[in-house]
């Protein structure tokens, strides 16, 4: 075996280095078809109410759609990039600093902490979603997983891949909160103006935008404006403004477009989403340092996704019939 | 299905990465983002679950005694994307891999690329260690040289 020296270390080190801002950059699917374009609201409202009260009223009252009228968004989708981050970090992303001003002291605190994390050990040390939290609202919004969006004339269903999350649109309703509490979706209510999907969602969970993002209260609300979008050179992308409102996290309310792209190329290869959930199949969890780490197999509370249910004595309990495989503890 | 991968749909497939790379609902700090290592092994079973695929593998030492080794790859959402599938490693199946291995020196780590037993690549990666399209072109030329770290690789080559 050759010496290993520390200029060679320094070497492979690099190579990690330029190619980590890439992926992590493009994780969410930027880079399909033409830059996108922040589009604020031409002024600043008080609250989210008054935004989409604005909205409402612009549009008439919204328009009253049939099945056969229904803009069609269903069928799978992927993430096609976001400007979220823009509004948080100067550029270049990933390199430069927290923006100052944009969140309130307590949350930009919090926030620097976080993105030193990012910036000086390469990784935010610990992700909420380890220990199989929902992403909740705004995490929704930019998950990798796929994306699927089912319009009918009195509700709209959004659903998440991760963890089968959903977030259902009441069109030409107003909120309800009967349970008392806030919840990861919140309560989204809408209108349709022509082809274009208005929503206010309210009544969220405290989360966060993403890992490396800054997080939210639970006064976190938003108005968004979705819109199926076809440019000059073929790409076709449903697009959402959204405006974010929370009076604990922003000194003002925080403007962000988000994309998606259909995933053809999913549905060519025979790709359908199916239900998962994440206790049963994740065996990552927070160390004593604040850090990540795994269970493995033999480790103490290690679960393993494809074993045996509770009745394992009883023949079919297996949840590997197919290659009936053992890890040895099983 | 599986044996019918050839590098270019591999080639192919891999390009997908930039847009779907990253699935993570974690972070990668159990991983040595910086340490590449090569190691071949019989598949015990490959785990093609959400939120993140596993592929368990008997790795034996010199004396033929086997341990199970642990890796991590990506949802099977983006593996779709680069033409790997549920079937791409069967039990029994043996595979050469590169990954980076868990920073506690347990026997696990994030998979980078996996080279399959008719020659071909694939890409199984997350964000915990580099499988793309242009590391394995690295590779393969340090693989035609005996390497299987990437320190001692680099090391070389200087």
């Amino acid at each position: 075996m050759k010496a290993i020296s520390v200029r060679a270390r320094a070497g492979a080190v690099m190579c990690v280095l330029v190619f980590a801002p890439r992926l992590a950059d493009a994780q969410f699917g930027a880079g399909f078809g033409p830059p996108l374009v922040n589009a604020p609201p031409p002024m600043e409202f008080e609250t989210s109410a008054e935004h989409y009260a604005y909205l409402l009223e612009q549009a008439g009252g919204g328009t009253t759609h049939t099945f056969e009228t229904l803009p069609r968004w269903d069928g799978l989708w992927q993430t096609a990039g976001n400007t979220a981050m823009d509004a948080f970090v100067d550029a270049p992303r990933f390199e430069g600093q927290v923006r100052e001003g944009v969140l309130t002291p307590e949350y930009e605190a919090a926030y620097k902490e976080r993105w030193r994390e990012q910036i000086e050990l390469g990784q935010v040390q610990y992700d909420r979603l380890t220990h199989c939290e929902p992403p909740g609202y705004p995490r929704f919004l930019l998950e990798p997983y796929t994306h699927e969006f089912v319009n009918l004339p009195h509700m709209s269903y959004q659903i998440n891949d991760f963890d089968s999350s959903i977030r259902r649109v009441h069109i030409d309703q107003e909120h309800q909160n009967v349970t008392g509490t806030h919840s990861w979706y919140g309560d989204t209510i809408g209108f349709w103006d022509g082809d274009r999907l208005v929503t206010h969602t309210v009544d969220l969970l405290p989360v966060d935008f993403t890992r490396w993002a800054p997080m939210t209260s639970n006064q976190f609300e938003s108005v968004e404006v979705w819109e199926l979008h076809s440019y000059p050179d073929g790409t076709e992308r449903l697009e959402v403004q959204v405006t974010f409102y929370d009076s604990y996290a922003f000194v003002k309310p925080v403007h962000a477009v988000y994309a998606y792209r259909r995933a053809t190329g999913l549905e060519d290869a025979g790709y359908r989403v199916i239900h998962w959930e994440c206790e049963l199949s994740n065996n990552a969890y927070m160390d004593a340092e604040g850090g990540t780490d795994y269970r493995l197999p033999g480790d103490e509370g290690y679960v393993d996704p494809r074993g045996f249910t509770l009745f394992p004595e009883l023949p079919g309990q297996s949840r590997d019939p197919i290659y009936n495989t053992t890890l040895g503890d099983d | 299905m599986k044996r019918t991968f050839g590098w270019t749909l591999a080639a192919l497939g891999i390009g997908l990465l930039a847009g779907a790379a990253g699935n993570a609902h974690h972070s990668f700090t159990q991983f040595d983002r910086d340490v590449e290592l090569v190691q071949t092994g019989t598949v015990v079973r490959w785990a093609f679950n959400n939120p993140h695929s596993w592929l368990y593998i008997n790795v034996a030492d010199d004396a033929g005694a086997e341990t199970l080794w642990s890796f991590e790859g990506s949802a099977p959402v983006s593996l779709i994307g680069r033409g790997i599938t549920g079937a791409t490693f069967e039990p029994g199946d043996t595979v050469t891999f590169m990954y980076c291995p868990m920073v506690d020196g347990r026997p696990g780590g994030h998979l980078g690329w996996a080279r399959l037993g008719d020659g071909t690549f694939v890409n199984p990666s997350d964000g915990g260690c580099n499988g793309n399209a242009a590391n394995i072109e690295r590779w393969q030329e340090w693989l035609e040289e005996g390497f299987t770290s990437n320190t001692e690789a680099v090391a070389a080559t200087r």
